[in-house]
């Protein structure tokens, strides 16, 4: 992954305000690395394609900065300033062809034909829409017009691409594609990308830096691993989708190392401390959080490492969906209740029933501390 | 089913209120009738009138209404519910009031200033394509806003992201996205042009070769008792009115194909 703190910003947003009705966008403040992807990730609602089209210029800021590789975007129309923009809903020209779509950005930036055919040729090619030319895009697949919309928003050489959920509508095989054709694309012309989506299987694939909106403010904003592994707070554990969470009560904070009286889980979990989260003191209530994928099954073959918190219990039921199976664990001797995360091959070793009592160990450096 | 029955019934009703009046006329057809207008000298003169004026007036009212009803649709501006409100103003008055109101305004000092210094109104061309053009204008910006509220303004603003120009995404994606609401704006107001009464008469006159319209021909042969006449000149306007309906289809399926 490359060092996004090492390469300059192509885009800046400080403190950026702004508002939709009764809804507001609060002091929004990221960077977008030259050559890197951000990913905003939010549910519905956080303010997503709003940051978005205030970025674009398209709806007007309250307060703070935008600023592209440096330059101050305020009073420029959006159409000087240079970003290509893909829409969710792609808004291909329905009345114009597939070269025309394409040729607009170009053709409205009034760039030489020399400047934008070479370029406009290399998009086509790598994306493979030759064949679709002079056709409408009424008459495209949804794949396919996801490529043209994509090409179209990269006609014009833009620095920086701006994409709003763009992929949200395809299949699970071309999502992949097409995320994969992207990076590539991103690989061969160097722009910058800001992506927005609700999916986090695709802002982790794509993003190199993930920040995570909701309710009009960022939460947490890192590099991918960071913010994945480590959610700062409970509400963006939950939004990241870490559905084993424990209420607790810090009874003592040793060094690095945090005691939480957790009785869902059956007593006392030490914990190790995370840098970047605020410091817990001892009596504050917290939430103990673990990802179902860190949930480790132990039987006698793979016996319970040392320092692991160690629970038995039994498996009350499992879901399937495709590959990836979730086990549900009940403990012996508490209320948790535990989602696992396996694949078929691991139920398959196991030998997992429904009803059977089971032993399942916590890593202390997977058991994620939230304070309030 | 019921309900389908009454709303398919109401249909055909407003067919049959139109229809039985327009085959009633043909209890007073008279072929001849008929042909002999259209040999008339005086009769040519004002479908030529009726035509040329209608078109000045449809164009001139084209010409400021697209761009008031693009801003009515887009834009949100002081003073928009005011001008929205005022569309319906030339529906509201009759247009015998419509055209009182005209000759009223040419008889105060800036209505005859204008009559010295520009162009004379009344009881001239002028004041047939002026009297036109207001009766029109208000319904010509109610059917352009709603050609444009049909356009979705994310193309718009997806071509501003592209690097056009305000102008540009107007030119180039709302104009032909909107283009078969025009079109249809267009020819429905050419059509009530053509048979505006009221107003032009009050302006214009009733002058005989001058300001005749047909309209106003019609008129003058149902005042003279000649129903015959006021038949074949309604015939004539009605060809006319139909063709222009036509043609308006004709082209949009051409643009379309």
């Amino acid at each position: 992954m490359p060092n996004s703190s090492a390469a300059k910003a192509m885009l800046e947003l400080a403190d950026v305000c702004a508002q939709v009705g009764a809804f507001r966008l609060k002091n929004i403040s990221l960077e977008v690395a030259e050559g890197l992807n951000h990913v905003l990730l939010g549910p519905s609602g956080a303010g997503k394609s709003t940051l978005l089209e205030t970025i674009i210029g398209l709806r007007p800021l309250t307060a703070g900065k935008v600023l592209l590789q440096g330059r101050d975007m305020a009073g420029l129309p959006t159409e000087k300033r240079g970003m290509g923009y893909m829409p969710q809903r792609l808004d291909l020209f329905p009345h114009l062809t597939v070269r025309e779509n394409i040729l607009y950005g170009p053709r409205s930036r009034r760039l030489k034909p020399a400047e934008y055919e070479p370029v406009v040729r290399g998009l086509v090619e790598a994306t493979g829409i030759g064949p679709l030319l002079e056709r409408r895009p009424d008459t495209l697949s949804g794949g396919e017009r996801q490529r043209v919309a994509l090409v179209r928003a990269l006609a014009a050489r833009p620095r920086l691409l701006l994409l709003d959920e763009p992929f949200g509508a395809l299949n699970e095989s071309l999502r992949h594609e097409l995320w994969r054709l992207l990076l590539d694309l991103q690989k061969q012309h160097g722009f910058a990308v800001l992506m927005i989506t609700h999916d986090l299987a695709e802002g982790f694939f794509i993003g190199d830096h993930v920040s995570v909106l909701i309710d009009g403010e960022i939460k947490q904003s890192g590099d991918r691993e960071t913010v994945w592994r480590s959610p700062a707070t409970l509400a963006v554990a939950e939004y990241l989708g870490i559905r084993n969470l424990f209420a607790g009560k810090v009874t003592r904070c040793d060094g690095e190392e945090v005691v939480v009286d957790c009785p869902s889980l059956g007593g006392e979990v030490l914990v190790t401390k995370r840098s970047g989260v605020a410091e817990p003191v001892v009596g504050e209530e917290i939430h103990l959080g673990i990802r179902a994928e860190f949930v480790a099954l132990r039987n006698q073959d793979h016996p319970p490492k040392p320092g692991e918190l160690v629970l038995q219990g039994e498996f009350t039921g499992l879901t399937v969906a495709g590959t990836d199976v979730t086990l549900i664990f009940k403990l012996a001797h508490g209320q948790a209740v535990l989602e696992i995360a396996v694949n078929r091959r691991l139920l398959r070793r196991f030998g997992i029933r429904v009803g059977e009592p089971v032993t399942v160990g916590l890593a202390r450096r997977d058991l994620l501390l939230f304070t309030h | 089913m019921r309900f389908r029955r009454v709303t398919i019934a109401c249909a055909l009703a407003v067919l049959a209120v139109y229809g039985l009046l327009i085959v009633s006329l043909f209890y007073f057809l008279d072929l001849s009738a008929v042909w002999q207008a259209l040999s008339s000298k005086r009769v040519l003169f004002s479908v030529q009138l009726s035509l040329v004026a209608a078109t000045a007036a449809t164009a001139i009212a084209l010409a400021l209404a697209i761009p008031a009803a693009y801003a009515l649709s887009r834009h949100d501006f002081r003073g928009r519910e005011v001008v929205d409100a005022i569309l319906e103003f030339p529906v509201i008055v009759s247009p015998a009031a419509l055209g009182a109101i005209i000759l009223i305004f040419f008889s105060n000092p800036l209505g005859a200033w204008i009559q010295d210094h520009t162009i004379q109104f009344v009881f001239a061309f002028a004041g047939i394509v002026l009297a036109q053009f207001i009766a029109v204008l208000g319904i010509a910006v109610r059917f352009l806003k709603s050609a444009f509220d049909q356009v979705p303004p994310r193309y718009e603003m997806v071509a501003r992201t592209l690097g056009a120009s305000p102008l540009r995404a107007f030119l180039t994606i709302s104009l032909p996205l909107a283009r078969r609401g025009l079109l249809a704006s267009g020819v429905l107001t050419w059509a009530k042009a053509l048979g505006e009464f009221g107003a032009t008469i009050m302006v214009a006159g009733t002058m005989a070769m001058r300001t005749e319209t047909l309209p106003i021909a019609i008129y003058m042969r149902l005042a003279n008792a000649d129903i015959k006449g006021t038949v074949a000149l309604i015939i004539v306007l009605l060809a006319i009115g139909l063709s222009a309906l036509y043609v308006g289809k004709l082209l949009f399926r051409e643009r379309h194909a």
